[in-house]
């Protein structure tokens, strides 16, 4: 059967069948379908969140919902600073970058050139790897502070309170005795369920990246002739980047 | 009807998608946006008091880099309007469940 450009289908009425009204291939569809769901489920996960976080707004017992610049605070390699928000910035950063890179593996693509897709594609798998290293990290140094799936000891008293406004970015920095209480329970459960959530999301994506990398080094979508495979793993991609946007505003900055 | 390709006759295998190279310069444009308002965020976390109007500012910038990865990178800005209106339009649900349950749990603060 010959090969049908997607112009000749566009000849056709829209809803008449045997052409997509949509002008995207099956394949394309069905991602962005499962990534609707996916942003389903990932907004389920940000609304327990916000409504856990508002029904504690003012406990009896002095704690708030935890200030997330009193627990991530820290850096690799920088013991006893008060750095909030900069690691995460960073880890920011990283995926932000490998998502460019990343369309660019989709545009070159679009040229046929396999040897930019093969190094852009290498770019990408990097950078999702120290993405995931940079969250086992941040899980390894939260879990250490005693972040517990049943117990929150990471309320602030109003002596927490004090001390916290009397440091600035980048000062000396060590927890006082009466500083922390019990806060409420959920907070590091619903840390480790999102950002962990999340967190599969890359590893799957990393995986998928490989195997794509892998069939453009064999030449299987120089043989298919389009390269459209990596327009499917790269809104897979851009879904896990646009995800940690919310919850880079949701977990950390809010 | 004319049909320049009978239904039927589409062979889901031998499918050649339309790829044309839109160049690299909107993508770049798009990651110095990204990354500008990552750093924008980053200011405005440390300068500003941590109140309702801050909040609103990292939700509102949130939602523009939204915009730009999913208009430029996943592409869907140059898709067909009614490709993007099925994957857009089911989200307004998503924002009336957030309102009502933020509401919601408020309410349980002060029933505590």
């Amino acid at each position: 059967m010959a090969n049908h450009t997607q112009a000749a289908f566009e000849k056709q009425p829209m809803w008449a069948g045997g052409r997509s009204p949509f002008n995207v291939s099956y394949g394309k569809l069905m991602m962005w379908i499962f990534l609707l769901s996916d942003a389903f489920t990932f907004s389920s996960l940000l609304v327990q969140y916000g409504a856990q976080r508002f029904s504690n707004v003012v406990s009896p017992v002095t704690t708030k919902w935890p200030d997330p610049a009193s627990i991530f605070n820290h850096f690799p390699f920088i013991h006893g600073v008060h750095l909030p928000l900069l690691f995460v910035s960073v880890m920011t950063f990283i995926l932000i970058a490998s998502s460019v890179t990343m369309v660019l593996a989709v545009e070159a693509g679009h040229r046929n050139s396999r040897k930019e897709v093969e190094k852009y594609m290498i770019l990408t798998i990097i950078g999702g790897a120290m993405f995931l290293g940079c969250q086992a990290w941040e899980w390894y140094t939260f879990i250490h502070e005693g972040a517990r799936l049943h117990s929150n000891m990471f309320g602030i008293t109003e002596q927490g309170y004090k001390h916290l406004s009397s440091i600035d970015f980048g000062d000396a920095f060590h927890w006082a005795d009466g500083d922390r209480t019990n806060g409420p329970v959920p907070f590091a459960a619903l840390f480790f369920i999102v950002t962990g959530f999340h967190g599969f999301h890359v590893f799957s994506g990393v995986v998928i990246n490989v195997v794509v990398y892998i069939m453009t080094v064999r030449g299987v979508f120089e043989k298919r002739g389009h390269y459209e495979m990596i327009e499917k793993a790269g809104l897979y991609w851009h879904f896990v980047d646009l995800v940690w946007v919310f919850v880079f505003t949701f977990f950390y900055l809010i | 009807m004319e049909f320049p390709v009978k239904p039927g006759e589409y062979d889901a295998m031998n499918y050649v998608p339309h790829t044309e190279s839109h160049g690299t310069k909107e993508l770049w444009r798009t990651f110095w946006i990204l990354l500008g308002i990552t750093i924008f965020d980053f200011i405005i976390y440390f300068a500003l008091e941590p109140t309702g109007f801050r909040n609103f500012i990292f939700i509102f910038f949130g939602i523009v880099k939204a915009y730009y990865i999913v208009g430029a990178f996943m592409h869907l800005k140059h898709e067909k309007i009614n490709l993007a209106l099925i994957i857009l339009v089911p989200t307004i649900f998503i924002i009336g469940l957030i309102m009502g349950l933020l509401y919601e749990g408020n309410a349980i603060t002060w029933m505590k």
